[in-house]
């Protein structure tokens, strides 16, 4: 394969068939379409190229900038497809709460800018909403941007009308399958798919697959939230059925670990309310029939999303040399604590003094410290420690925090770890500062 | 019919007893007349201690204030006035709140002025050594100006500060995160000019630190604008003042609503109403600020989220816990990193659980269009939930009061206030109650002490405002008195000597 352009590699992703080992279904063949093996990674790439390509090179001229409502993989297609033609990308969003898709989008050259939380107090005469704020914004008289318009631009649907649809056919020998499950975000996948396989066989049963309310699984939207998608239409879909968190990364390590599909929770979503849903049908059924479901991204931004809701999927043996493996009754029995006053004559006259360990972040450290101590961030410190004593045995050391409890922690890891003479500040700088003690800032 | 959409509310002691006690609270509205305001002051100073427990937690230090505006009470006031002084106080926003606060027993100290101030407040503050938050660099010097002219001690100022953004750069988090505008304080911005006018008056007014107030459930901005906060001070220092305090107030919150599963459901049928795929929940389908474009869900839906998981102590645990942007560290390891106290103002979250608004049903009728209406005694002013975009049900109390009359099934009902106005509605909700409700019949608002109790009411229309009371559990019983005869020393033998 030889192409001019990476926008060229988008679409015509592979239809690969589950092991029926693994979905447990007698009757039905169920097919991945895996749009996460698109060129930025996501079935976004399809509508953001459709959406953005015929405007890009016209809005190079003008130096307009590209903006979209993005949380996530929109967002990343459209900021490459910036970048590919010198124009810059923004994303408005109170939705991104995926820190690694952040950082990557960043690390694309995107902008990011986060409307504001609920408002605690209700203010009744605030008629306004951020996103109309937003669309005004973009309105005004002068105002340079090319606005994508995820939620309401028919080419976003088009992209997969013209390409994701006809695919599957394709890939089916000529035939739509009987199934085609989705989960619902722009809901432009699930309503151009469906239109076409629609029109190549009316019997089609198509599922939409929302986030439970009380969750969030990243590139779902909730039955409440599809309703302000200007591309959902209800009529699109025979059934909607929601799906939880846990469900979503249930789907996801199944597609990981069992069938080697490197899949993120939308993908996992859609598998697993794929099997529930054809769990109850298959039953019926005698002759061979098919199904099709979309594995919208990849893994591995979700990592962090894995581990806050499922940490032990993550499971790691305790860290050597670790402070947070100390418990808070070995600290007690194992730390050499000292009061300001002892600490302050060990300072001045102890034979060696002791090296003062600041543990406080830089710009505490900054603003006000123990003359002569040296600042070495609890986090930095910890990372130090993983690979042995930083200093010599003969050094001794005094460690201090805010109120005494890491130091201690720390005093203790360090007497663990071999070191004759690590005490800690007791009752921490705040108490050096109680206690009338000299503090500088240099 | 449908699953009727509750929205029952959270009831815990020592409210939930005294809805258990029907008898008493007829008497009461028998006695004083409805509306009835009902308070329990001892939950404040339980409230308070639970805030004091995640300072423990966070081993941090510093005041949890009371925002007086919340409720008017001398009760609650009073009884927060015998809480340890170190760690509770009380902010006050007129100068007749300054008054009673200082009436109430509290001591300058304890007590910090808030809001636009105009002179007389101002002076009545610096004249007795309350602290002042300077919402401007005009009211600051204006202080100064008081301060001199009056030969007044030095002022502990805390300036109220706002407009916190991120900006996108090196350097900074690459994140430009909005916030919500706001019509008071400094904006950051605009520092620079705040920290001329404290050093110039620094022998009229005394910066202990700076404040801030976000009104948004979003802790990320809060936790910002702590960090940003944190570095102002600094810069006050480096101009060799000696601040010790970030003051930080605005959405601790309240769950109102018990079950996250009928506030879902909830919002959910209101969204469907509006898109028209299911009857109206509201009078004449007001659509709390969704509106249906072409079968698009537009707008935002302007209701307080009534069932929080996190809401009061958990959440201010939760903010004190959030790593804040550009340092990583969470707001609580900055203040304790900074030796910095940390005051905060709970609003509404403060008073949560400590009362409820009794309303006698005057009327239940059934239109010929097929609308249950209950009209109450009270009216939209008397009780303002509502106003704040706070969805809960009322619990229905019998007149029959111990007896217990089976439930005729969930009805649908509105609710109609006493004033001869279209637009007196104490809710525009379609509420559902387990029963109809009959004439005699009393309705409990509950959890209203927290700015809905009587915000708005007033005597204009000449319709009686309610009177307040203060209940205490007594034993297997309760005792109580109007609100002004509450002192926290009165003993079951009646006042002690």
């Amino acid at each position: 394969m030889r192409y001019d352009s990476i926008t060229e590699a988008i679409g015509n992703t592979p239809l690969v068939r589950i092991d029926p080992a693994v979905h447990g279904l007698r009757h039905i063949d169920l097919y991945a379409k895996l749009e996460m093996l698109n060129p930025f990674g996501s079935v976004k790439d399809r509508p953001a190229w459709n959406m953005a390509g015929p405007h890009l090179a016209a809005a190079a001229e003008r130096d307009e900038t590209v903006v979209e409502l993005s949380s996530g993989n929109t967002a990343k297609a459209l900021a490459l497809l910036a970048g590919m033609h010198g124009l810059k990308f923004k994303s408005v969003t109170n939705r991104m709460r995926i820190p690694e898709i952040k950082e990557l989008l960043l690390l694309l050259g995107a902008e990011i800018e986060e409307l504001p939380g609920q408002s605690e107090c209700l203010d009744p005469t605030d008629t306004d909403d951020p996103l109309t704020r937003f669309h005004q914004a973009l309105a005004e008289p002068g105002g340079t941007y090319l606005h994508t318009d995820q939620y309401f631009n028919p080419r976003n649907t088009q992209a997969h009308a013209a390409g994701t649809g006809p695919e599957i056919i394709k890939d089916l020998d000529g035939r739509a399958p009987d199934w085609f499950i989705a989960c619902v975000g722009t809901a432009g996948s699930s309503t151009g798919v469906a239109r076409v396989l629609r029109e190549h066989d009316p019997d089609v049963t198509v599922v939409g697959l929302v986030a439970d309310k009380s969750d969030f699984i990243p590139g779902i939207r909730t039955i409440d939230e599809v309703h302000q998608v200007g591309l959902f239409d209800p009529a699109t879909y025979d059934t909607i059925e929601s799906v939880t968190a846990d469900e979503a990364i249930e789907g996801m390590m199944t597609l990981i670990r069992r069938c080697g599909l490197l899949s993120g929770p939308t993908g996992g979503a859609a598998f697993q309310g794929a099997v529930r849903h054809l769990r109850t049908v298959d039953a019926e059924s005698t002759e061979r029939r098919t199904a099709v479901f979309i594995v919208c991204d990849r893994a591995e931004s979700y990592v962090g999303y894995v581990r806050r809701r499922r940490p032990e999927l993550l499971g790691r043996p305790p860290r050597k040399n670790s402070a947070a493996t100390l418990t808070e009754a070995e600290t007690r029995a194992e730390a050499t604590v000292i009061d300001t006053d002892a600490a302050r004559r060990w300072i001045t006259g102890g034979s060696p003094a002791p090296l003062v360990i600041d543990l406080r972040g830089p710009h505490a450290y900054a603003a006000l410290h123990i003359d002569g101590s040296l600042n070495i961030a609890d986090e930095l410190f910890d990372e130090l420690l993983r690979g042995g004593l930083p200093f010599s045995k003969r050094q001794p050391v005094l460690l201090a925090c805010p109120v005494g409890e890491k130091s201690a922690r720390y005093a203790a890891l360090l007497t663990r770890m071999g070191h004759p003479d690590a005490r800690s500040l007791s009752g921490g700088i705040v108490a050096w500062r109680d206690a009338g003690a000299p503090l500088v800032r240099d | 019919m449908r699953v009727p959409l509750y929205l029952q509310p959270r009831l815990e002691p020592p409210l939930s007893s005294l809805l258990d006690a029907p008898n008493l609270l007829h008497t009461l509205v028998d006695a004083l007349g409805s509306p009835l305001n009902v308070l329990l002051p001892d939950r404040i100073a339980e409230n308070a201690e639970r805030f004091r427990a995640v300072y423990r937690r966070h081993r941090l230090t510093g005041r949890i204030s009371f925002a007086h505006k919340a409720n008017r009470s001398s009760a609650l006031l009073r009884r927060l006035a015998v809480t340890d002084p170190g760690a509770v106080g009380v902010d006050v926003a007129s100068l007749d709140e300054l008054q009673h606060a200082l009436g109430c027993g509290f001591t300058p100290d304890r007590i910090t002025a808030t809001g636009p101030k105009n002179p007389d407040f101002l002076w009545l503050a610096a004249r007795t050594g309350v602290t002042v938050h300077p919402d401007s660099v005009t009211e600051l010097e204006q202080l100064a100006g008081l301060v001199n002219k009056f030969a007044l001690p030095r002022v502990a100022v805390l300036p109220r500060l706002s407009g916190f953004e991120t900006a996108t750069g090196t350097g900074v988090s690459g994140v430009r995160m909005l916030s919500r505008r706001s019509r008071f304080g400094v904006p950051v911005g605009e520092a620079g000019a705040l920290l001329d006018a404290l050093e110039r008056h620094r022998n009229a007014v005394d910066p202990v630190g700076v404040a801030y107030h976000l009104d948004t459930t979003g802790l990320a901005e809060k936790a910002l604008a702590l960090e940003q906060c944190v570095g102002i001070m600094d810069e006050l220092r480096g101009r060799g003042l000696d601040p010790r305090i970030v003051d930080m107030g605005g959405g601790f919150g309240v769950g109102y609503v018990e079950d996250a599963g009928q506030w879902e459901r909830y919002t959910t049928e209101l969204a469907n109403a509006v898109l028209g795929t299911r009857p109206a929940l509201t009078w004449r389908g007001h659509g709390y600020g969704l509106r249906n474009e072409g079968g698009t869900l537009r707008g935002a839906l302007g209701l307080y989220p009534a069932h929080r998981p996190k809401a009061g102590p958990g959440y201010l645990d939760e903010l004190l816990s959030t790593p804040a942007p550009t340092s990583g560290r969470p707001p609580a390891t900055l203040l304790l990193e900074h030796l910095y106290d940390l005051s905060v103002q709970p609003g509404r979250a403060l008073v949560d659980q400590c009362g409820a608004v009794l309303a006698r049903v005057l009327e239940a009728r059934l239109t010929g269009s097929g609308d249950h209406l209950v009209r109450l005694g009270m009216n939209a002013g008397d009780m303002s939930l509502e106003e704040h975009g706070v969805l809960v049900d009322p619990v229905l109390i019998p007149r029959s009061g111990g007896e217990q009359e089976a439930d005729n099934g969930p009805v649908a009902v509105h609710l109609f206030g006493n004033l001869c106005l279209e637009a007196d509605l104490i809710t525009r909700r379609t509420v559902f109650l387990p029963r109809m409700p009959r004439a005699g019949d009393l309705l409990v608002f509950a959890n209203t002490a927290g700015y809905a109790m009587d915000f708005h009411a007033h005597s204009a229309q000449r319709q009686p405002v309610a009177r307040t009371v203060a209940v205490t559990p007594d034993g297997d019983s309760w005792r109580w008195c109007l609100d002004d005869e509450y002192w926290p020393i009165t003993q079951s033998e009646g006042p002690a000597s």
